[in-house]
Order: structure tokens, then C-alpha cells, then sequence
């Protein structure tokens, strides 16, 4: 597998056939690890984050061998490859963007991937498609129990696994599931709940945007605390909150589409129409009417559009992915051109 | 929204300033509004060290009594101002300063999750002692003296277990 590869697949978490993938899009658990007898990377001189890298990605392949996962060291790889991994939801922006030895492993159907020398040695996450905690933690957990084995990590009996920031302290993990709440924006109940999950100490952030006014109605909850409760109930408790953050979404999907039926269709055949036809279209314009398309899937407005087509327009049509898939560098203006022609082409082949 | 400064980036960081009845707008991003001073900007690490517990005493004095990390070098100061540890040694180090940050982030100081299985069964048990009786704890508010009843049985197992291993 080479990055390249990526431009001809996509991952399992956009093939949108996970549970409630009507609103839930993806779940990602992730484990902060670090190794006992290493400095945190705050620490770390870059020799040491080479012996870091060194020691780890042969620890990976002895541990999950080379069918499970492949590594790519990002010293040398170009910067838009790492973007484009970053684009994909396999690394953090900060990885992507960071210097010094580190790289990634990565799972063939890309739910699985470790992050070396990101903010900790290790950063384990999976990423799957729809509503499924269990089986995402149960998966990454399998792996950090193989690799245990094989490795020491920093582990304390009263702070539990050692991180370098003190809010991932304990069992370092961190759960995040990312939404898509187009009625409860339009409708302005979308303050409501992302007040009472805050009350509940949970993080909510726009996916794309900046804080007050996000994007494409995306949202992203994750839990806070990781320390002073077990893995499995941190999971129970989001696992009992986030149904009743869809059911409220389902809710006044409906309402909305029985109170005010020409306005809703008015927007999605827009939205349908403008995707369809534009010659130019930046990034932010594309995420904003997917949303708007996909509700319109969702009401029945418009059918006849895939769930994986509208998840591969809103992963395609990233900056580091257009490039990619032209095989030359673009600058912004170009690339919103080449952006509307490949949404044309996808849209006019249904 | 792009940066009013550098005309490049994404404008994430709005200010609004009044001066001499005169508003005036500035859009900037993350870089541009760093380097105008830092003061547009909120950032975890500022809350974080906030929370932590300056050295006991005042002064220089107080700074350089305070404990540094033999292992990785970094003193009492340097983790405060930076909310960020060293090494894992650092945990131990810096204990009494990281407790109240703990606290007040996670509202506990003790782990209660997975153990690595290199890690004695002990320590397994303890962690399971310390998650069995905060269920206890639940159960008694409710009233539901069944469950408590098996939650006192398997303590008191456990405790016995852990006692043993002691002598």
C-alpha cells in the first residue's frame, strides 16, 4: 500500500453503513500511550525522537506483523501526502503539520492507525463507520493488548497510563463521535444541546469552521474525562447519551419537513441544483450544501443519491485530495474549478 | 474569512475594539493573532497551568527550593508554565502540584481502568477495590441493598486477596 493507493479506495468509515450512519458519520476511539523508559516529547531531543521511531515501528511489526498495519515515516514524505492522511482522518492537523522524526501506521481498510511521536510516543485510534463504540474499542483494545507484549509502557498505580498533557491522564482514552445535526441548526435548537452536553462535560466543536458559526453542520462530542473511570464506563455513559442526541435530531428532521415542506425542498433541490451545475466551488460552499443534500437523502427528497457518494464528495473534494487525484499541485483558484468538475462528473454518473 | 494581516490564512480569532467611541474590527488567524501579543488568543495550556499550584513559599527563593525531575531536567517552574510533563517520572516528581489539576479536570486522582498485564495482579486488584466500592457507593444512594450486599462480598473477597498477598 502506498498513499497514492488511498485516491483509489475509501476507507470503511465512509462507506456510511454503520449503525445510525443518518446522523452519526463516524466513531473514533483513541489510546495515548507512552513508553517507560523514553522522555515525553516535550523532552525528547530529536536523536531521541528517532530512537522513539526506531524502537517502536519494529515493536509494531512484531507485535501486529506487516498484514495488519504498514508504517510511513514522515521525515521525507511530502507535505501533501501527510495533509492528505490528515484529510482522511488518519492523523491529527498537528502531525501532519509538526517536524521531526514521527510517521504513522496504518490498517489496510484504514479503520486502524497509530500516530508515533505526536504529542505522546504512541496515539492508537480506530475509526469506524456509524454508532459502534464497542466494537471500535474492542478492536483498539486487542491491539494495544498485543503490542503490550511486546513493549513497556508508562503506567502508574494510582494516575493509570502516563500521558504527557495531564487531561489524557488515566486511561488515555478519548472517544469521539462526529454528527450531523442539519434540523437542530436550522431550526436554532443546536444551542440547546450543545449546552447540555457541555453541562455533562463533554467537548463539543464544530468539525469545520471556527467556534460560534461551524460549517456544514458537523459536530464532533468527546469525552473529557479520562481518569477516575473504566474504559467500558466511559463508553456506557456516551453510549447512553448519543441516542438521544440523534432521536433529537430525527425528531425535528421530521418536523421540519412537515411544517415547513416547500422550504426544506426548496433548499435541498437548490443545494442538488448548485452542486450539480457550479463551474467554481470552494471547500467551505461544497461541505455547506452536502449538508443540505444530505438531509434531502434523508427526507426522501432525493433518493436516487448514495450515502458513499455524498461521503467520497466530501472527502474528494479536500485540497490535498483534488491534487492528488490530478496528480499536480493546484492553487486555490484552480482547485475550485477541478473541484466542481469532479462533483459534476460524480453527480451526472448516478 | 481570510486573515485581515497576512491576506493568507483562515481568519479564526474576531475582535471587535472600541477606542474613543471609534469601533474597529480585526479578523486574524491563529498566527497573526499570536503574534500581536497572545492577548487574542485562549489556549488550554493558560487554564491548565492556572490550575496547578505555584511552589510553596514566594520569590526565587521559592522557585529554586522547589523539586526538579532528575531524569528529564524540567523544574517545578518550567511544568506550571507549560501544564505539560517531562517524563513519567515527572508524575511522581510533581505529585502534590498535579493533584489539584487532576482533580479539578477529572474530579478524581485515581485510576480506575485497564492495567497493563507486565503490571503485577495487585495492582489489577486494587484498581478493581477502588472501582467496586465508588459502585458501592451508587448503590447505597439508591437504595439498593441487593446489589450492595454483592458489592460488600466481592470487597471484602478482593481485600482478603490483597491482604494475603501482603504476608
Amino acid at each position: 500500500m502506498t498513499i497514492d493507493d488511498l485516491i483509489q479506495q475509501s476507507g470503511e468509515w465512509l462507506k456510511g453503513t454503520g449503525p445510525d450512519s443518518d446522523v452519526v458519520i463516524s466513531s473514533r476511539i483513541r489510546l495515548a500511550r507512552n513508553l517507560s523508559r523514553f522522555p515525553f516529547m516535550t523532552m525528547a531531543t530529536p536523536e531521541v525522537r528517532g530512537e522513539i521511531q526506531t524502537f517502536v515501528r519494529r515493536r509494531l511489526e512484531e507485535a501486529l506483523g506487516a498484514r495488519r498495519v504498514q508504517y510511513f515515516p514522515f521525515a521525507k514524505m511530502a507535505t501533501i501526502d501527510r495533509q492528505l492522511l490528515f484529510e482522511r482522518h488518519l492523523v491529527s492537523r498537528e502531525h501532519a503539520n509538526g517536524e521531526g522524526e514521527r510517521g504513522v501506521a496504518i490498517s489496510p481498510d484504514e479503520t486502524v492507525s497509530i500516530m508515533v511521536n505526536e504529542e505522546d510516543h504512541l496515539r492508537l485510534q480506530v475509526l469506524r463507520s456509524g454508532l459502534q463504540l464497542e466494537q471500535s474499542y474492542e478492536q483498539i483494545d486487542r491491539i494495544d493488548t498485543d503490542l503490550e507484549q511486546h513493549l513497556t509502557y508508562a503506567y502508574h498505580s494510582r494516575f493509570g497510563y502516563l500521558t504527557c498533557c495531564p487531561t489524557n491522564v488515566g486511561t488515555g482514552l478519548r472517544i469521539s463521535v462526529m454528527l450531523h445535526l442539519p434540523a437542530a441548526v436550522l431550526t436554532k435548537q443546536i444551542e440547546k444541546v450543545l449546552g447540555t452536553l457541555a453541562r455533562l462535560n463533554y467537548t463539543v466543536r464544530g468539525l469545520y469552521g471556527e467556534g460560534t458559526s461551524p460549517i456544514g453542520d458537523l459536530f464532533q462530542i468527546s469525552n473529557q474525562v479520562t481518569l477516575g473511570k473504566s474504559e467500558r464506563d466511559i463508553i456506557v455513559e456516551l453510549k447512553n447519551v448519543i441516542p438521544k442526541v440523534i432521536e433529537f435530531e430525527r425528531v425535528w428532521r421530521h418536523k421540519l419537513a412537515d411544517d415547513e415542506p416547500r422550504k426544506v425542498e426548496d433548499r435541498v433541490w437548490r443545494a442538488y441544483g448548485l452542486l450539480k451545475h457550479a463551474r467554481v466551488i470552494s471547500s467551505e460552499e461544497t461541505i455547506e450544501q452536502l449538508s443540505y443534500l444530505r438531509l434531502g437523502v434523508y427526507l426522501g427528497i432525493i433518493p436516487q443519491v448514495p450515502m458513499t457518494i455524498l461521503n467520497d464528495l466530501f472527502i474528494f473534494t479536500q485540497p490535498s485530495h483534488l491534487q492528488k487525484i490530478q496528480g499536480k499541485v493546484l492553487e486555490a483558484v484552480d482547485r475550485d474549478v477541478v473541484r466542481a468538475e469532479f462533483i459534476r462528473k460524480r453527480l451526472a454518473a448516478l | 474569512m481570510i486573515c485581515g494581516k497576512c491576506s493568507k490564512n483562515h481568519a479564526t480569532v474576531h475582535v471587535t475594539e472600541v477606542v474613543n467611541g471609534v469601533k474597529k474590527e480585526a479578523h486574524l488567524c491563529e498566527e497573526c493573532a499570536r503574534a500581536a501579543g497572545g492577548k487574542f488568543t485562549f489556549s488550554i495550556t493558560d487554564i491548565l497551568a492556572n490550575l496547578i499550584e505555584p511552589p510553596k513559599g514566594a520569590g526565587k527563593a521559592a522557585e529554586a527550593a522547589a523539586p526538579r525531575c532528575p531524569e528529564c531536567g524540567i523544574s517545578y517552574t518550567q511544568f506550571k508554565e507549560k501544564a505539560r510533563l517531562g517524563c513519567p517520572n515527572d508524575y511522581e516528581i510533581f505529585k502534590a502540584g498535579l493533584l489539584p489539576l487532576l482533580e479539578k479536570v477529572h474530579g478524581s486522582t485515581q485510576h480506575a481502568g485497564k492495567t497493563p498485564h507486565t503490571v503485577e495482579s495487585v495492582i489489577r486488584k486494587e484498581t478493581e477495590l477502588v472501582r467496586l466500592k465508588r459502585e458501592l457507593d451508587g448503590v447505597v444512594k439508591t437504595e439498593d441493598f441487593e446489589k450492595a450486599a454483592e458489592l460488600r462480598d466481592r470487597i471484602r473477597t478482593l481485600e482478603t486477596e490483597l491482604n494475603k498477598g501482603k504476608s
